[in-house]
Formats: C-alpha cells, structure tokens, sequence
C-alpha cells in the first residue's frame, strides 16, 4: 500500500514536471502567433498553459480547443484587444493585474464588432472591459471574480464605459463588485445572464434606452441598481433573494419612461425602491415575499401600476414622506393583492372595495421608520384592524380603486419557473416527510403516558 | 432549601393540574391553533416555497404571544390562589414558605410546558415536513424563548396572587395584565414614540422593548428566526443601540431573566411576612 502511494506520488510530479516544461515551450509563443497570422486570419490555439499577457491590435479570430489556459502575470489586463472585429473564444482566461485605476481585466476591449464567446474568467480583477467599444458581443462567458477581496477592492464582472449598442448575452457573473457596471451605455442589450452573490447585479449609470431580458439576479445585496437612466426595458427578469439590511430587489434612483414587464420580484427585503423616479409602467409583474413590496420616496410620481400580483408580502408599501402620486390601476384593471379582504358582488374579477395598499400601522411607519420594530405585535394588528372599523386616522390616498379578485395568470411565464428554481432547497426536499410525524407521535405517547404515570399513583 | 420537599410540592401541584383538566383543555387547544396555523402556511401558500419556514414561524410568534401569556396567567392565578383549606394545610406542613412558593411554581410550568409542547412537536413536524430541516435549530430556540415567556407570565400571576389572595380579585388583576402586556402597552409606546422627535424618540423605542416581556420575547425570536434584517433600516439601528446581534439577544434573554427574579423575590419577600 505504501509502496503504491509512492508510486502515484513520482507519477504525479513527472506529470506536473511534463506539463510545466510545455508551458514553458509554449509561453512566448501565443503572442507570436498572433503576431505572425495576418490580419483577419483565423488561429486556433490547443490546450495548455499560455504564461503572459496577450495583445491583439489587428483583426483576427483567436480559438481554443480543449480549453487553453491564458495565464496572465498578474499586472494589467490578461487579453487586451485594441482592434475591430475580432473573436475571442474557448479559453480559460486567470490572473489580472490588481490596479482598479488601470481596468486590470480579464479581458480588456477597445473595438468595435468584437465578439468575446465561451470563456472561462477567474481570479481577474474586472471580467471584461469595454472601453469606448461599440457594438460588441460578448456571450456565454463564466465570469468569477476574486472572493478573497473586500467588495470594494473588487472590480465588475462586465464593466462597461462610454460604449454604445453592445450585446451581453447568457453570460454567468459571481464573486464580483457589480455584475454589470454600465455607465454612459446606451442602448444596451443584456439577455439571458446569471449574475448572483456579489454587490450589485446591475449597476446602471446615465445609461439611456437599454433593454435587459430575461436575466436572473440573485443573493447580491441589490438585484439591480438603475439610476439616472431613460427608456430601459426589462422584461422576464428574476430578482430573488437580495437579502440584508439595506438590500433592494431593484433600486430606481432618477429613472424615466421605462417599462417593466413580466419580471419576478421575490423574497427581498425590499422589492423595488424609488427615489426620484417618475413615469415609468409596471405590468404583469409578480412581487412576491418580500419584507417590503414597494418602497418610494414622495418625490417619485407618476408611476403607473397594473396587473401585477402583489404576493403575501409584510408589508405592501412603505412611503418615505406622506403620499406619491401613483397610479394603481389603468382602464378598470388594478393589481391583485393577496391581503386584500373586499368582494365581488357583480362577479366582474374586480373588487367593488377600493384597496388601502397601506394600513394605518405602515403609513406610520413610513412616519417614523423604526416603528417597523413593532412588527407583528399584537398591537400594529389591533391598530390597523381598528382603523378599518374606525376609520378616524386620515391616512394617505394610495388606493387600488379596481382591485384584481384573482391573480393575473402568469403561471407559464419563464421568470416565474426560473424564480421556483431558485426557491430555498426545503422545497425538494419533502421526502421522508411523513417519517417527521413520527415526531408528535412520540412526543404525545410520552406524555400521556408520564400523566398516567404520575396521576394514577394518586398519592404524593 | 430542602430540593426533596420542593419536588414533592411541584410534583403534587403537576398531578392536580393533570386532574383538573386544564393542561388537557390548553394543550388541545393549543394543538389545533398551532396546527392550523403551520399547515396552512406551508402547504396553501400560494407562491409556495420561499421563506415559508420564517413566515410560518412568525405566524406561530403571533398565536404565542397571545395565548402563551393569558395561559401561564390563568393557570398561574389557579394554582397560587389555591382552595383556602388545602393551602392552610400545606403551609402547615414543615416546608418553608420558599419551598412552597418554588414547588408551586414549578409544577405549574411543568404543566404549561406538558400541555404545549405537544402543539409544539406537531407545528415542528408540519414545518420540517414541508420545509426541509434546516431551520430546525432556530425553531427549538422560538420554542425555549415561548416557555421563557410562559414563566414571566407564571410569576408576576405569583406576585398578583400573593399581593391579592382572594381569587376573583387575583383573576381580575392578570386579566388587565395580559391586556396590558400584550395590547395597551405597545399602543403606548408607538404613541410615545410618535409624539417625540429624532433621536430621542429612538431611544424611547429600544428602551421601551425591555418594559414588557412580550415585545422583548417577540423581537428576540425575530432576530433568531429571520436574522433582524425582517425589521429593515430599523433593525440596523437597534443593533447600532444595543450593540451587535449577540449583545442584543444575551441583553433580551437578561431582561427576561429579570421579568422572572424580581417578581419572584418580590412575592417571596410578600410572602415572608404575610399572616396566613
């Protein structure tokens, strides 16, 4: 046995030995090779270990077979491409530089009509930059950034700066600062990514006319964090489980005219939180289990609410001043709230009562916000039960005149079985159920047969 | 302190209770709330799955703070105003009047823990079924820091008993208490707190959590359910007050401890020089 252990050792290091000798016969070569093929040439690169940072300055089409590993040597970018129309594809892409003032990345582009398709990045410092890069497309890379680091000696995932009509599709971001870090970037395309346990999973900033669609964004401290942009369209999102003490679904700072369709908020702290954001359209939306559905400040007008499924959530809304002007129902249809406790006599699926989304016990918690401690005592639901018999408290003017009887039926809509996947793992885990019933049993067997015991005895 | 005679009186009381069907009625009673309340939360939950074991738990808090108190009260104001004869006897015995007092005491509990914690076994069982076990330690805690809650509520109806004697008065004065405790006093402190400005006002709110044992047990089985992040920026700011999630619940345990000895030392001392 011992002999044998010995045996695997040797093996071992002449294999490391073997592959490291490769890598080093193949180090210098990789930038050679770019620099031999002319431009527009195709290279294909076979697998190994590549040490060294790689420039591309002309157009050309760089693949890895059996997933080639660029190693950089950890100062500046791993891949800088200065050139229009390359492709970059197949490579396992390691160890940027650490400096967040010079975007030390994985992969680092100033270019346009690049693609950047199927890598792998880990312990880079931004995943993919683009600087001054328009319409790129960059898909289907794993981006992880470095756990060890503070949040904030982290870089994004995808950072994108001053660069117009790009394409972020189903790309796979952790471990990051922000997942996508999108400043002056307009009309952005963002479809089908997974960005989950880093800071913000979106972070948009003076980004106007950008579309993200179905994308997952989950255990960030804020699902996504859209400020001072117009006109973004988001569609079939899922945010799930922002969780902490000031974590968001999605924050709106300074948003206008967007539309947000069909997304999934569900189990954050806080659902969608807005400040300054006026006019925008929230439709088909299902905000589920969250501590606090919707929290505005009063500067935020003009929203318009219809057709969502408002579900068991704590508290529906919380308002940060007295009263917004929102819109909660359009042409008759108001939103569906599972708290709501009006009837239909007329049969039409809207509610004849008027719905208060807030009760006297939340309106004045947005009063005074550590009132929020007296969360299910006795007395908030006293009060807010005596208001409604009572209503001698004046409280704000946000009602759903055309509460939804029935919730919108969005049961076949993508996010919403994206949003069951991530539900906690409890949910598969009913088996042996009936074996934890067993549990009482015992408990009441024991006790009544420790009654009887004592009690028939009948003596002390 | 003779431990041998305060078993025997603790376990006299426990067999009358036994007896006299009350444990029977409240753990019935009990049962079918808790029961309800857990398999609705998990199994009907529309958008079924998240968070259903926090939600649920909390549900159950709420069905606890209501019940839990006006149990140990009742049962409490029962056993201290005992029948005049039968209490004239046991004093006569030679017990010390501690003795008394603590046997009482802890057949009572015993007998409010007998008859919850069936309840208790079957809400957990639902919960694991449908959720899966891994809330299972937070769950025991809830279910330690309800009974801590039952024995608050068993000595200050000890201090009412022994202060009032007779039994309809004692039963008048816990009744007010519980709706006090549970109802008039938080209503009291969110109009305080909503009277006074900024920072004072916080402070009123965070201090005023260890005047009554309901809020302190609520607020500290928030925190161990759901991590205090379910109160929000609240939450943050009572941890900043009190110092940091560990401090905040040894600081709550202590208080509840607190809510136990000094109405217990106050009746003894009551007791000590009462002519019975």
């Amino acid at each position: 046995m011992k002999l044998l252990n010995s045996k695997t050792i040797i093996y071992g290091w002449l294999f490391i030995a073997g592959l490291s000798l490769e890598a080093a016969g193949q180090s210098g070569s990789l930038q050679a090779l770019i620099d031999k093929a002319p431009p527009g040439g195709r290279v294909t690169v076979s697998s190994g270990v590549y040490s060294g940072n790689i420039a591309i300055n002309k157009r050309l089409s760089i693949r890895g077979e059996g997933w080639p590993i660029i190693r950089g040597d950890s100062t500046t970018s791993v891949v800088s491409i200065q050139a229009d129309s390359c492709v970059l594809e197949g490579f396992i892409i390691e160890r940027s530089g650490d400096n967040l003032m010079h975007e030390d990345a994985g992969v680092f582009l100033k270019g346009s009509h690049s693609v950047i398709r199927g890598n792998q990045l880990r312990d880079v410092l931004f995943g993919v930059y683009l600087l001054e890069a328009d319409s790129n497309t960059i898909e289907e890379n794993r981006i992880t950034g470095r756990r060890k680091e503070d949040l904030g000696q982290r870089g994004s995932g995808i950072h994108i700066w001053n660069s117009n009509y790009n394409t972020f599709t189903g790309n796979i971001i952790t471990e990051a600062r922000d997942g996508f870090y999108i400043q002056y970037a307009h009309h952005t395309q963002i479809e089908r990514n997974e960005v989950f346990g880093l800071r913000y999973g979106v972070h948009y900033m003076y980004a106007d006319s950008n579309a993200f669609i179905r994308n997952t964004f989950s255990d960030n401290v804020a699902g996504a964090a859209i400020m001072y942009s117009t006109g973004i369209t988001m569609r079939h999102n899922v945010f799930s489980r922002n969780r902490g003490f000031s974590s968001f679904g999605i924050l709106f700072q300074d948003c206008h005219g967007m539309v947000a369709d069909s997304n999934v908020i569900s189990d954050n702290v806080v659902g969608m939180f807005f400040e300054a954001t006026t006019d925008n359209i929230f439709r088909h939306n299902i905000v589920a289990q969250n501590d606090i559905a919707l929290q505005m400040f009063q500067n935020s007008t003009g929203n318009v609410f219809t057709e969502n499924n408002f579900i068991d959530n704590i508290s529906p809304l919380s308002i940060v001043g007295r009263k917004t002007e929102t819109r909660w129902s359009v042409n008759g249809q108001g939103n569906f709230w599972s708290s709501y406790e009006g009837y239909d006599m007329n049969g039409d699926g809207v509610g004849d009562v008027p719905m208060k989304v807030q009760n006297v016990f939340q309106y004045l918690e947005g009063r005074s916000a550590n009132l929020r401690l007296y969360l299910y005592s006795p007395a908030s639901q006293a009060l807010a039960a005596a208001a409604k018999a009572f209503p001698i408290i004046e409280i704000n003017s946000e009602v759903d005149g055309f509460p939804l009887m029935r919730p919108v039926d969005l049961r076949n809509m993508p996010a919403l079985r994206k949003a069951k996947e991530l539900m906690r793992p409890g949910e598969t885990a009913r088996t042996g159920a009936g074996a934890w019933l067993a549990v009482p049993l015992l408990s009441a067997t024991l006790i009544g047969f420790f009654c009887h015991r004592i009690t028939r005895r009948g003596k002390v | 302190m003779d431990f041998s005679a305060i078993y025997t009186i603790a376990r006299q009381e426990l067999v009358i209770n036994i007896r006299n069907k009350w444990t029977v009625i409240f753990a019935v009673v009990f049962g079918i709330l808790v029961v309800s309340i857990s398999y609705f939360g998990i199994m009907v939950e529309g958008f079924s799955g998240m968070q259903s074991f926090t939600r649920t738990s909390a549900s159950l808090l709420n069905l606890v703070l209501y019940i839990v108190p006006l149990v140990a009260l009742i049962m409490g104001t029962l056993a201290f105003t005992g029948d005049k004869g039968s209490t004239e006897l046991l004093f006569s015995q030679p017990v010390s009047r501690h003795e008394v007092l603590l046997g009482k005491l802890f057949g009572v509990f015993f007998s409010i823990v007998l008859s919850t914690l069936l309840g208790f076994a079957l809400a957990g069982a639902i919960i694991v079924a449908g959720n899966g076990p891994e809330g299972l330690t937070s769950y025991v805690f809830f279910v330690a820091l309800s009974l801590a809650l039952a024995l608050v509520f068993l000595t200050l109806s000890l201090l009412v008993s022994t202060a009032s004697r007779r039994k309809s008065k004692a039963f008048g004065v816990t009744l007010f208490l519980w709706f006090f405790f549970v109802l008039l006093y938080d209503l009291l402190a969110l109009g305080g707190t909503l009277l006074m400005k900024g920072q004072s006002a916080n402070a009123f709110l965070f201090v005023s959590i260890f005047g009554n044992p309901v809020d302190m047990v609520r607020v500290a089985t928030l925190i161990i359910l759901d991590n205090i992040t379910i109160f929000g920026a609240a939450g943050a700011a009572m941890l900043r007050f009190l110092g940091g999630q560990t401090t905040s619940i040894v600081l709550l345990i202590t208080g509840l401890l607190a809510w136990v000895v000094v109405p217990l030392f106050l009746s003894a001392r009551m007791m000590r020089r009462q002519d019975i």
